[in-house]
């Protein structure tokens, strides 16, 4: 009886011209999405792997140069565009593309794609995430909500009821014809995606397990908005009900949940503004030592301390030059300041992302959210996670410029210049997201939620089943 | 075999159907007649398990309705005054939905059979309902009931609205139905039909069963002049 419902429910489907005329926009748009991104995604690389190499040659032909000006020159480390960054673009056009590594300060990533476009970009881009989030669920709204008010209205109820139609067999068969579609047109734009992705081998390594898994979150989505639309239809009377109460649900879940998420995040826990965090950070950089100070409280200490551990009267005997030691000294008390302060940031961080998931019980776009552009290396998490590999990266940098002049001079010597070639034996910055098991890990709740939104909706429809 | 047992039902103090006690045996054919809102629908409604009776049973081949909802709707068909079917699917189409779903598997070439028997043209099979008229449509109904393997064939008014070929065509398919051992039970306001075509007739008012006869016993005169009286009854004491 199920197959006897699907297949007649898709016949219908299929001969109606708005269905036609939907499944085909929809398509030409996943298409025309898919080939912008492809083409931003392979535009961005080819920019990130020109500028990654043309900084690094400037780096390593600075010629013969004093190493704390090479600390202030300062290098850059780029954030690559992951390929699963083409299925969802995440916060990636807000988060920026490099960070300034420079000595004695901790610089935030800039050059976001949003900074270089108008104010036009409010009006967002056709991409794919926006396709698979908004469009999608719409395009099951239209599909479905006349599922079962078509009946009584077209006056087949009563003869589908006298033939003895069980009602969960009927609920199924409806089911799975709205659910077919979705589910193929879904997976062509994966496939497709796969494809483009696999045949851009230049840039990144494309996972068809972290794609596979996507696609899977997504058709969970998709079951949730089928049973809810399912479940209006089977419980009002008129199509006309059935679809303003649909899409009422889809502009709660899609457009205004996230938005109060948002606000009530923000309201929640704050983030400081810039001048604030700007403020806090040399209030208690001025606590501690500065490296390019040699007369302060903190420098005397620390001088003091060293000539105690090496049993000498003065600085001079020193086997290394102190002024490069301190500044090392320096260095490190300043990433500890840095770390306290962006440790504050990620808890905001994390506190307002524990808002969105407790809200994502009246959303289930929350969960889907979340967990897309975190599959796609496109969320904040592999922001921070690049963000602190480049902190990590910086630190090590200046301590390898310190440490060359702290082993090569002595303490009083001026003009000291390292060689030409020294810049070389600095590791170039490797950054690479995390595997997907982590990414799963880290997303569990929204897995839950998701979860939690799939079996709540099941069994509401099923429930429904028997009041049919 | 439908029996109906002091079969009541009450909406508030409304009276809809006032102890029907009636009996159709295989082969025959009962017409209800009787004016709107006389009880004709609400007994067929209670006959399929749409709603429930206040009091009273009803039975399908000794089977009660109520208790056996499945059981019972296996054994019968129904054909309501306006049968609407899905008017992007053939005649094909529809029948083996509808065929599917009371559990029957048939091939094409034996739904296009079962068609055929119903009197529709063979040229309608493939053809969508969308441009089917009423009386076309009801002959797909009652190859629904042929292809069903039905006992009981419930009819709600189906001649109402055809034009007098249509509705004659459509007796000729309930006589052979009857005499396949179908028990029909028919909701009509049309005399003549009912006279032609029924075994026996029953004239309903207000809820309540007021006169049985067996058709041969009555002329069509006759059958005429005893509805009037049953009409008007009604009209004399207010």
């Amino acid at each position: 009886m199920i197959s006897k419902t699907f297949i007649k429910e898709t016949k219908e489907l299929f001969r109606e011209g708005r269905v036609r005329i939907s499944l085909f926009i929809v398509l030409l748009l996943l298409g025309v999405a898919v080939w912008i991104s492809a083409k931003q995604y392979q535009n961005i690389n080819e920019q990130y792997a020109m500028a990654k190499t043309a900084e690094r040659e400037v780096w390593d032909n600075q010629g013969e140069k004093n190493p704390h000006s090479a600390a202030h020159y300062g290098t850059y480390a780029f954030k690559p565009k992951y390929p699963l960054s083409l299925v969802d673009q995440g916060v990636d056009k807000y988060a920026g593309t490099s960070i300034f590594l420079e000595a004695h300060k901790r610089n935030e990533a800039q050059f976001s794609a949003a900074a270089d476009q108008t104010g036009l970009a409010r009006f967002g881009d056709l991409t794919p995430d926006f396709i698979l989030l908004f469009i999608i669920p719409l395009l099951i709204i239209l599909l479905g909500y006349n599922s079962f008010t078509k009946e009584s209205e077209m006056g087949t109820l009563t003869l589908l009821k006298s033939q003895g139609i069980s009602s969960f067999s009927w609920m199924m068969g409806k089911w799975s014809a709205l659910f077919f579609p979705i589910f193929v047109k879904t997976a062509v734009l994966f496939l497709i995606a796969g494809i483009v992705l696999n045949n851009l081998n230049d840039f990144g390594v494309f996972n068809w397990t972290s794609l596979g898994v996507m696609f899977l979150v997504y058709i969970g989505y998709y079951i949730i908005f089928i049973n809810i639309v399912l479940l209006i239809s089977s419980l009002v009377k008129k199509s006309g009900i059935s679809l303003v109460l649909s899409l009422c649900v889809w502009i709660l879940a899609c457009l205004a949940a996230p938005k109060a998420a948002s606000n009530i995040a923000e309201s929640k826990h704050p983030y400081p503004t810039r001048q604030e965090f700007a403020a806090n950070v040399l209030k208690d950089k001025k606590e501690g030592l500065d490296g390019h100070d040699p007369w302060s409280k903190e420098s005397k200490l620390l001088e003091k301390k060293v000539l105690q551990e090496y049993g000498v009267d003065s600085l001079h005997q020193l086997p290394f030059n102190f002024s490069a030691y301190r500044m090392q000294k320096g260095e490190e008390h300043e990433a500890e300041v840095y770390f306290k302060h962006y440790n504050y940031l990620k808890e905001q961080y994390a506190n307002q992302s524990k808002v969105y998931r407790n809200l994502a019980a009246i959303s289930p776009y929350l969960p889907t959210r979340f967990l897309s552009m975190a599959i796609a290396s496109t969320d904040y998490d592999t922001h921070w996670d690049f963000a602190d590999a480049a902190e990590t990266y910086r630190i090590a940098t200046q301590k390898f410029l310190n440490d060359n002049t702290a082993q090569n001079t002595r303490y009083g010597e001026r003009g000291y210049k390292a060689s030409a070639n020294f810049w070389q034996q600095l590791p170039a910055f490797a950054y690479e997201p995390p595997e997907l098991d982590t990414v799963l890990h880290r997303n569990s709740s929204n897995m839950m939620v998701l979860g939690i939104w799939l079996f709540a909706s099941f069994g509401l429809m099923f429930f429904t089943t028997k009041i049919i | 075999m439908i029996i109906t047992n002091n079969l009541t039902k009450k909406y508030g103090d409304q009276i809809a159907l006032d102890q029907l006690t009636l009996k159709v045996g295989e082969g025959e054919i009962y017409c209800l007649l009787g004016a709107n809102g006389a009880g004709k629908s609400t007994t067929i409604n209670l006959l399929l398990g749409f709603t429930e009776p206040t009091s009273g049973n009803a039975s399908i081949n000794q089977l009660d309705v109520h208790k056996n909802p499945k059981a019972t709707k296996q054994l019968l068909a129904y054909i309501p005054e306006n049968l609407m079917l899905y008017p992007s699917l053939t005649a094909v189409e529809n029948l083996d939905y509808f065929s599917g779903i009371s559990g029957k598997k048939l091939s094409t070439p034996i739904l296009k059979d079962f068609l055929e028997e119903a009197g529709l043209q063979s040229e309608a099979f493939d053809k969508r309902i969308s441009a089917f008229s009423k009386g076309m449509r009801q002959k797909v109904g009652i190859a629904i009931a042929l292809a069903k393997d039905a006992k009981v064939l419930l009819l709600d008014e189906p001649t109402s609205g055809l034009d007098p070929k249509a509705s004659n065509e459509f007796g000729q398919l309930l006589q052979k139905l009857r005499d396949k051992g179908v028990a029909t039970l028919m909701a009509t306001h049309d005399l003549f039909r009912a006279k032609e075509i029924g075994t026996h007739v029953g004239i309903m008012k207000d809820g309540r069963l007021k006169q049985e006869f067996i058709v041969d016993n009555i002329t069509l005169n006759e059958l005429e002049m005893f509805y009037l009286d049953t009409m008007t009854y009604k009209e004399e004491t207010l």
